[in-house]
């Protein structure tokens, strides 16, 4: 498909140039998501979680009990 | 990512293994919720039912297999079925929903966001959770599609229409008709389906961009 399109304007157009362009753009968005994603996987995990696993855990021993 | 013969683990792969696995996920989950929900309370919230259930779920996990990609579909199962019940509720007040910074399919809750990450917001949820999967938290296009219960061709139409719909929001043209015309995505993705059906096997790409 992009042969295609290359083929068809690249003289005027300089679709190399247009395709860089768009695709460092795509990269720029990439680092930006990425960032979003690992602040938020760097955060230290909260109590809540600790606490939820607890009790998951003495109600592991429950059951085994019975 | 096709388990490569299951580990043994046998017996006892329960409680504390599983539990610490768990554990060492977590910082993953949050992340995952913080980008669908885009509120960080409802975030977590969904990240502990998804641990919860996860737990009580746990003999169906299949040792040696992709614990995260496991845990990430039972977070995204969660997700969508919190939203369809929430829907199903009487509707909610508009004009407190939009007083909630995050809430309703609004903005994120930190006021420095990116614009990206503003754009994100307004994607459809399929394009935002494959882009996010891929694009975020490197996963494959094949673990993407397991996740999402997908063709891996479908993931791969959807993150390329989700980039081309965060540029296009980011250059102020809200030029959102791609995703509101489902009539198109459908044909492309079932093309896309067609083609992975054509070739299988094909490992996944995974891209450095």
């Amino acid at each position: 498909m992009t042969q295609q399109w290359e083929a068809t304007v690249s003289d005027e157009e300089k679709p190399n140039e247009k395709a860089r362009a768009i695709r460092a753009r795509q990269r720029a968005i990439g680092r930006e998501l990425r960032r979003m994603y690992d602040d938020v996987a760097q955060e230290p995990v909260p109590d809540d979680f600790m606490d939820l696993l607890r009790q998951i855990d003495q109600a592991n021993a429950a059951g085994k009990k019975s | 990512m096709p388990a490569p013969g299951p580990v043994p683990q046998t017996g006892k792969s329960d409680a504390p293994d599983f539990k610490a696995e768990l554990l060492s996920l977590v910082p993953f989950l949050r992340a995952f919720a913080r980008s669908l929900t885009g509120n960080p309370e409802a975030a977590d919230d969904l990240a502990q039912e998804t641990l919860v259930k996860a737990w009580q779920n746990r003999s169906s996990f299949i040792p040696g297999t992709n614990l995260k990609a496991w845990l990430f579909t039972i977070l995204r199962n969660q997700f969508y079925s919190d939203r369809r019940r929430a829907g199903r509720q009487a509707p909610w007040d508009q004009e407190a929903a939009e007083a909630i910074p995050g809430a309703s399919g609004g903005q994120f809750h930190a006021a420095d966001l990116s614009d990206t990450v503003r754009a994100l917001r307004r994607l459809s949820d399929e394009q935002r959770e494959a882009l996010i999967l891929v694009g975020a938290g490197g996963f494959s296009y094949e673990d993407a599609a397991a996740i999402c219960k997908c063709a891996i061709g479908t993931v791969k139409s959807r993150v390329a229409r989700a980039r081309k719909t965060l540029i296009d929001i980011l250059d102020g043209g809200e030029r959102l008709d791609d995703t509101a015309r489902p009539a198109e995505g459908d044909a492309a993705r079932e093309i896309m389906a067609q083609l992975d059906r054509l070739s299988p096997g094909q490992p996944p790409k995974k891209r450095g961009d």
